[in-house]
């Protein structure tokens, strides 16, 4: 695991050069890393469907809820309203790219399993989108001087695939999974919509201003 | 393919080597480089070193190195031996794309041996390329398109590349067939930024396009809107609805739309301002349409802010507008029964359907009320487009409104005028003209300022009536286009009526063509009179049916046997011309060509001699060959006046010289009834050779030419040229001048024998006579169906009064029948009529024969006196001609006076059989 999150930032060594076309500030950026976040919530939206369809029942069924059992590794997304609030910019950001980074690994693991074409196929391109997700964060966090979080040693994803799993567990940690991933989605575009909101009054000023002079 | 070529050289070099000494080795040398690539333009060294081995063998070292180019030769200018064993040779300018280029040497007395060979390729490296894109097709993959640059004739590998920030995506390597594309493998991440560049390499470089950064979906091409439908509203007939369902990318990106619609059938779209579409929805009215109509409507959709590309378009939908009350009244007009009974009118009301723009929807009927002063109103439903009502001489008002499921239009009002209503008011300045394919009508508003106009138009024809189609206008339009099919090449009769609150203004007419044609017939030309230097020549009009045009003018082409033809332009306001300066005693060929604004054509020619001698001569010849008996006749003759007495007694001289030889012969035409019959079809010599008889050639004074036209059958003819015979015989001796005249009625006892007997004691003597005889008779119009033998005698007395109206007459006739009621039109086709009258159409029927009465007095007018000193003149030639033939020289004189109609008919290119011709049996004819 600790291979996967390196391998997912070891392709991140170039992030300053989102930014190579000019310095439009990082108000475009977070505005299209929020637009990121609803589009993967999109996609995730029919990819959760089939995969879950794919997993059966009762996986599949509109009102299951289980405990959630043994996906204690997966970053959670929900946070206390307050905390949430009080979140500073970098931290903020530093949250959601570690989510992601463990996110992604889990979800190429996910990736492996699928036994549909079709599946496999949406799942990567899932993983690809994600993967952009983390580059358009870390674009972000190096635009505002934000350095990219180290993985810390003992603190990696433990999922690992094998016999210790029962069949039905292993589908729940991958209805965890996607539960999770929804759901930190959710949460990155409250986090991008404040961070955009944070940005761009001045942007809006200037463009009001330019309006203006049009007429 | 180089490789195989390659192989192949060495191959036979080896084959040869192999022959040469019996053993399979290898090739004697080798060229170096073995696979070369050029730049086209460039220059090129290539190096052949000989193996000692075989140098031995065949005794040569580098400088028997012999290089060729395929079949040619290379100049040894352009070799260079490096060593004993070694030569290369440098090709300046490589143009060629493949050249095979082998190295050789010379064995054994100079026979070439192949030592190794190779395949030059050259071409370009690749250029940059340049407006590099990409495209998204919505749940397809990324395609991206460039312009390769020039062509470089090397097998260039297009590699499209692209990448994050993060990541490296795989290459897309073009396919063979389309090297200025490739669709990458995966899909594309939209909100994040990618980079795409090119690369082109073949063998002679490599070069990178510029590089492109995006995000894909702001290369996106949405999919097509679909299920697009539209539904009309009742309570608005100005609006539709349309609905569709957008595609999925409305969950991604926000859209924007291109609505267009036209009017089912019509071609080009209007489109709904952008404006309005600018952000995403799945429905929108479309507003401003017109009532009941159908509408077509298509739509697209791209991202929002205009970054990416347009959908294709939907499918096309339709829809109908509701319905609404008509928006305009019919066009309305009426037409009075010419043929009214005392009291009371019948009237036809007529009006146009509105166009369905204007109609808003299904017609249901039209409602007319009529009132009349003071009386109450009379309502009528109608379905069709017309009403015909009984009204009385009262003013009326009548209104129409056109009704459909919705409401009625406003009224549309007229005015009927009482009986006595005086028409004023006309438009000015009435101008028709052709323009754009179109006739188009324009006027000057007339001081009175009208409530609208009424166009009415009809095709001029001697074929048909005219029968006019019509057309409504606003009060404030003075210039519009006919409305209607019209045809080219026919005279159109355009009548504008400005229409008041209290009736109708008075109708202008105006002729015109939509494009007019050459005349599909030209004139036909004859001799009014022959002199011995000149000729008056005559022609008629031509039938507005044949002139597809308005006639300009006239040329006449006439010539001798032998002679250059001499052409003379002539006004087309003219039907006749004097040829001047004629050669006597000569053959001359004369024809007509009559022309419009878009050409001419030709008419018949025509032949004619001049005589030999001038009038004077002949007489003087005629006095000196004949016996006098009446002295008074000799002087008039020498008087040089040609006037009319002259003729006259000059006429009687040679009609009593005539006497002695041929016996006298009642005249036909006094008494020639059946001809006069209106049942009778007035005949038209349409037979060229028949239209060469005209009048002019047959006034022979005498009476037996005065019909010359009218050509009865011959054996009557004869016999009653017989009767002439005898009764001149019978009654010689006591003839006068006169005499003449009553002879011919008492050929033979008849009805009117006492009226004539009567008329020629109150003449005059000779004045009467000939005058009468000559004209007289033919230009009496029938006024009643059936003749007695009285009445025809009356033209003796009718041209005793007026002499030149007959005359004219005559001349006008032309000996065709009564000229037919367009020749009016045709001298006025260029002018506009100016009609009191309320229906200019139904007048014209009513009036015709007022027109014909004024035509024949416009003749009058535009002829007047040189006509009836014409008339006069080809009498005199006519007589002239026959006295010709007492030429001194002349034998047999008795025998030569005879035939004299007949020679004088000749010199003008007559057949013999018309004198018989002449000789009018109609009068005598059992009734």
């Amino acid at each position: 695991m600790l291979a996967c999150l390196c391998t997912v930032l070891w392709h991140l060594p170039a992030v300053p050069a989102l930014n190579r076309t000019g310095d439009p500030g990082p108000g475009p950026s977070i505005q299209k890393t929020y637009d990121l976040t609803r589009y993967l919530e999109h996609q995730l939206r029919s990819l959760a469907g089939t995969y879950l369809n794919y997993l059966g029942p009762p996986f599949n069924e509109p009102d299951f809820n289980p405990p959630r059992l043994g996906a204690d590794t997966l970053p959670r997304a929900t946070v206390n309203l307050e905390v949430w609030r009080s979140l500073n910019d970098k931290l903020r950001l530093t949250q959601n790219y570690e989510a992601y980074s463990h996110l992604l690994c889990y979800l190429r693991g996910l990736n492996r399993q699928a036994a549909t074409a079709e599946l496999r196929h949406s799942l990567a391109h899932f993983c690809t989108s994600l993967q952009g997700l983390l580059g358009s964060i870390a674009g972000v966090m190096a635009t505002l001087g934000y350095p990219l979080p180290q993985p810390l040693p003992g603190t990696e994803p433990t999922w690992t695939p094998g016999p210790a799993h029962s069949d039905f567990l292993q589908k729940m940690d991958d209805f965890w999974l996607l539960k999770e991933l929804q759901t930190w989605l959710w949460r990155s575009a409250k986090d991008f919509n404040r961070l955009k909101k944070k940005m761009q009054p001045p942007a809006a000023a200037v463009t009001l201003h330019l309006e203006a002079h049009g007429f | 393919m180089s490789v195989l070529q390659t192989w192949l050289v060495q191959a036979l070099f080896i084959f040869l080597i192999t022959g040469s000494i019996g053993v399979l080795l290898d090739p004697c040398g080798r060229i170096n480089p073995e696979s070369p690539v050029v730049q086209l333009g460039s220059n090129f060294t290539a190096v052949c070193v000989l193996k000692e081995r075989c140098m031995d063998y065949f005794h040569v070292n580098a400088n028997f190195i012999v290089w060729k180019m395929g079949h040619f030769t290379i100049p040894k200018e352009q070799y260079t031996i490096i060593n004993r064993t070694a030569a290369s040779v440098t090709l300046t300018d490589v143009t060629s794309l493949n050249i095979q280029l082998t190295c050789n040497i010379l064995t054994f007395g100079q026979i070439e041996q192949n030592v190794y060979g190779i395949t030059l390729i050259s071409g370009l490296p690749p250029e940059k390329p340049k407006n590099l894109n990409c495209i998204v097709n919505e749940g397809k993959k990324m395609m991206c398109y460039w312009d390769p640059g020039r062509e470089t004739y090397l097998e260039t590998n297009f590699t499209l590349k692209s990448e994050w920030a993060t990541e490296k995506f795989a290459d897309c390597k073009t396919k063979r067939d389309t090297p200025t594309s490739c669709t990458v493998d995966y899909s594309p991440v939209y909100f994040v930024n990618m980079e795409v560049w090119v690369e082109a390499a073949n063998a002679l470089g490599k070069v990178t396009s510029d590089h492109i950064n995006f995000d894909p979906v702001d290369k996106v091409k949405p999919n097509t809107p679909r299920n697009l439908s539209v539904s009309n509203s009742e309570e608005l007939s100005s609006i539709l609805k349309l609905t569709w369902i957008n595609s999925n990318i409305k969950n991604v990106i926000r859209l924007k739309y291109d609505i267009q619609y036209r009017t089912k059938g019509a071609s080009t779209w209007s489109q709904i301002p952008p404006e309005d579409t600018a952000s995403t929805r799945s429905s929108f009215t479309v507003q401003d349409l017109k009532p009941f109509t159908e509408y077509v409507f298509r739509i697209r959709c791209m991202k929002e802010d205009g970054k990416g590309f347009w959908s294709d378009w939907s499918e096309e939908a339709s829809g109908i507008t509701y319905e609404d009350r008509p928006s305009n009244t019919p066009s309305f007009w009426y037409k009075i029964d010419p043929s009214h009974s005392h009291g009371h009118r019948s009237v036809q009301l007529m009006w146009k359907t509105l166009p369905p723009f204007e109609a808003n929807g299904k017609i249901l009927g039209y409602e007319v009320t009529l009132t009349r002063w003071k009386s109450r109103l009379q309502n009528y439903t109608v379905n069709d487009t017309k009403l015909t009502v009984n009204l009385t001489n009262d003013r009326y008002i009548v209104t129409l409104t056109a009704r459909n499921a919705v409401g009625r239009s406003d009224a549309s009002v007229l005015t009927i005028p009482a009986c006595d209503f005086q028409a004023t008011h006309p438009v000015m300045d009435l101008k028709a003209f052709p323009k754009d394919n179109m006739l188009w009508v324009e006027w000057t508003t007339p001081s009175k300022s009208p409530n609208k106009y009424i166009l009415e138009w009809c095709v001029l024809s001697d074929k048909s009536p005219c029968i006019p189609d019509w057309q409504q206008e606003d009060g404030t339009v003075h210039h519009t286009y006919i409305r209607g099919y019209l045809a080219e090449s026919k005279c159109y009769l355009i009548t504008v009526t400005p229409v008041y609150a209290d009736g109708p203004g008075s109708p202008v007419s105006i002729k015109a063509y939509l494009k007019q044609a050459p005349p599909s017939k030209g004139p036909t030309v004859r001799t009014k009179k022959v002199g011995k230097n000149e000729a008056v020549l005559e022609w008629d009009q031509l039938p507005v049916d044949v002139q597809n045009g308005f006639i300009r003018n006239y040329t006449i082409f006439y010539r001798t046997n032998i002679g250059n033809e001499t052409a003379v332009n002539v006004d087309s306001s003219h039907t006749e011309y004097t040829l001047s300066s004629l050669t006597s005693d000569t053959l001359y060929m004369v024809r007509m060509a009559a022309y419009t604004d878009e050409g001419g054509k030709d008419g018949p020619e025509f032949t004619f001699t001049t005589p030999k001698f001038g009038e004077i001569e002949a007489i003087v010849v005629c006095l000196l060959s004949i016996p006098i008996d009446n002295s008074s006749g000799v002087l008039f003759c020498f008087n040089k006046n040609r006037d009319y007495s002259l003729f006259i007694t000059c006429s009687s001289f040679l009609f009593r010289i005539k006497k002695h030889i041929w016996p006298n012969v009642p005249d036909p035409s006094k008494s020639h009834i059946a001809q006069w019959s209106p049942h009778t079809p007035p005949r038209h010599n349409f037979n060229p050779k028949d239209q060469m008889y005209s009048d002019g050639n047959f006034t022979d004074v005498s009476v037996v030419e005065i019909e010359a036209n009218d050509k009865k059958s011959f054996p009557e003819d004869l016999k009653s040229l017989e009767l002439f015979k005898k009764e001149k015989v019978s009654t010689e001796g006591h003839s006068s001048g006169i005499g003449g005249s009553s002879c011919m009625s008492s050929s033979r006892p008849s009805i009117s024998s006492s009226d004539e007997n009567e008329s020629a004691q109150n003449t005059s003597s000779t004045v009467q006579y000939s005058t009468v005889v000559h004209s007289g008779y033919r230009h009496q119009v029938p006024s009643v169906q059936v003749f007695s033998r009285s009445e025809s005698t009356q033209p003796l007395l009718d041209s005793e009064e007026r002499p030149e109206d007959l005359q004219l007459v005559d001349n006008v006739d032309g000996g065709d029948g009564i000229l037919p009621r367009q020749q009016y039109f045709k001298q006025n086709c260029s002018q506009q009529e100016t009609s009191p009258d309320i229906s200019h159409f139904e007048r014209s029927n009513q009036v015709s024969s007022v027109n014909e009465e004024d035509f024949v007095r416009l003749k009058q007018q535009i002829s007047g006196i040189p006509q009836s000193c014409g008339s006069g003149q080809m009498k005199m030639f006519q007589e002239v001609s026959a006295a010709d033939a007492f030429g001194p020289d002349t034998e047999g004189q008795g025998e030569r006076f005879k035939t004299a109609g007949m020679e004088a008919v000749l010199d003008e290119g007559m057949p013999k059989s018309y004198l018989p011709q002449t000789v009018r049996q109609g009068g005598y004819m059992p009734q």
